[in-house]
């Protein structure tokens, strides 16, 4: 239901078992978070029955917008993390970015936060098309691979790739989950709110 | 943006000096745990409010862009027919609200009060009869038709399906008395309902977007053309007879449901011997509604599969007055 390939990143060959600790248990974790919202997407009955914002004409315009809001700031994520690491020829790190990086993603993870909520309480996880399958699983795996990164990031002694590849996985994640939902939904019913 | 990362080998990924984790950022250790647990605690507050919102004792609003008329019929949880299979929930108990509301409703209940004027919540803000429809004409207006048919000769009760001579459509009339409708789809984009009245020998249907009936009776025969989306298709109907038990008979059906927070309607022409065309409106209720090929109609449950929902078909039928 929620196979995460990309769950334990792949270990190089001379990884030592220090660094292997270091990632098993958050690995663990994230698939186990992972795997919680796809058997609770499965398992409890779906309602159809959502919170909805005002000013907005359905419950599927409102995740829609979230969910672009936070891809958008998944961009400045990515964006902000090229600076960090130096990846933007002729551009030095600003002090700030550190700051823009965090909030970025805590306000991008808040805002997904709740629109899975209304994914997994309202809809479930599904599979009746490929589109929804592959949004159930990624939407999960998202969760899972975000926890993942939550908890590697204050570990020492992490190889330099460790975070590069999580927010590269969670941001692919993030990009998939919105390509087949709410880009599928304004394509669909068009843009507006 | 994302090779810029990739680029090289991981294993000698430069360790910059700086490198951000998050104590060189000046960030506690502990915050990314407190954005997981913020993240959890705004989840389960969600989901609390969800289960309380009241929207949630009236299964019938759905998701929450729902219409009035979804209350016309009787509301059925998708669950409820052992068909559902797809949905990935399974059956679940059938006391669960479903995960959308399917309601049969009677279209033409009162001449007027179509799916057009529906008070929802869909985006389009001018539901109604398009302007510059025109009432379809009857036999015996047309002076060629006054010839060879007698205005009395449409039956008070009776359903006519065909194919369209081209475009790959069908085409549905349900008489019932002093009401009608009629229906036209291609099974693709396009979709036109047209309702009205059968009075004095004439049937008067229109529908959205300048749909018009143009039809004239022979024995047991509807001929004309109905115009729908701007294209006219010519058509020649037989009366349905019932078809055999055990199935449901030849003639038109309709679904409407609330899925994802877009009200459907989905319209099927089912073609003596089995065959079918169908075609699902969203945002039904709009001026505008996007069309697209409805799912299959199982023609021994009457339900269909679209999104997980469980499409419950009313037959819209003049003869037993079904739909009326």
């Amino acid at each position: 239901m929620t196979a995460q390939p990309d769950a334990s990143p792949p270990a190089p060959v001379d990884v030592s078992l220090g660094i292997g600790k270091l990632l098993v248990v958050p690995s663990l974790i994230g698939g186990l978070v992972a795997l919680t919202l796809g058997i609770y997407g499965g398992l409890h009955h779906p309602t159809g029955v959502v919170v909805n914002i005002a000013g907005f004409s359905s419950a599927g315009y409102v995740k829609s917008w979230l969910a672009t809001i936070a891809t958008v700031f998944a961009i400045v994520q990515v964006g902000s993390a090229l600076v960090m690491y130096g990846k933007i020829p002729h551009v030095t790190a600003p002090s700030w970015i550190g700051r823009l990086h965090q909030w970025s993603g805590r306000i991008a993870f808040l805002l997904a936060v709740p629109v899975a909520v209304n994914c997994l309480y309202g809809l479930g996880f599904q599979t009746y098309s490929t589109r929804v399958l592959i949004h159930s699983v990624l939407g999960c795996a998202f969760f899972g691979a975000f926890t993942i990164k939550m908890l590697i990031l204050p570990k020492r002694g992490l190889p330099g790739w460790a975070l590069p590849l999580a927010g590269a996985v969670v941001f692919t994640l993030l990009v998939a989950i919105w390509f087949t939902s709410a880009f599928w939904f304004f394509s669909t019913f068009g843009l507006h709110r | 943006m994302e090779w810029l990362l990739w680029s090289g080998n991981l294993r000698y990924y430069p360790r910059y000096e700086g490198r951000p984790d998050c104590v060189q950022l000046g960030m506690k250790p502990t915050m990314p745990l407190v954005t997981l647990l913020a993240g959890a605690a705004l989840g389960v507050g969600v989901l609390i409010a969800s289960t309380l919102s009241p929207a949630n004792a009236a299964s019938a609003s759905g998701y929450g862009a729902t219409s009035a008329a979804s209350a016309t019929g009787a509301v059925k949880p998708a669950s409820a027919s052992s068909a559902a299979g797809g949905a990935g929930a399974g059956a679940g108990g059938a006391s669960a609200p479903a995960p959308a509301t399917t309601s049969a409703t009677a279209p033409a209940t009162a001449p007027g009060t179509g799916p057009a004027t529906a008070p929802g919540t869909a985006p389009a803000t001018t539901p109604g009869t398009a302007p510059g429809t025109v009432p379809a004409t009857a036999p015996g207006t047309a002076p060629a038709a006054t010839a060879s048919v007698p205005k009395a000769d449409i039956p008070p009760k009776a359903d006519y399906v065909a194919r369209t001579d081209s475009g790959g459509g069908a085409v549905a009339i349900s008489v019932h008395g002093g009401q009608a409708v009629a229906y036209m789809c291609n099974g693709h984009a396009v979709a036109a309902w047209l309702k009205g009245t059968a009075k004095a020998g004439k049937l008067e249907l229109t529908g959205k977007n300048g749909a018009r009936l143009d039809v004239s009776y022979r024995t047991g025969k509807a001929t004309g053309s109905i115009m729908a989306d701007g294209t006219k298709y010519n058509f020649s109907a037989p009366l349905v007879h019932r078809g055999s038990s055990g199935h449901r008979p030849p003639g038109l059906y309709e679904a409407t449901a609330t899925v994802h927070g877009v009200k459907i309607k989905a319209g099927w022409v089912v073609l003596p011997g089995g065959s079918q065309v169908g075609s699902v409106e969203y945002f039904a209720d709009s001026a505008i509604a996007p069309t697209a090929q409805a799912p299959v109609l199982n023609l021994t449950t009457g339900t269909a599969q679209y999104d997980g929902v469980t499409l419950v078909a009313s037959l819209i039928s003049g003869l037993t007055g079904s739909g009326f």
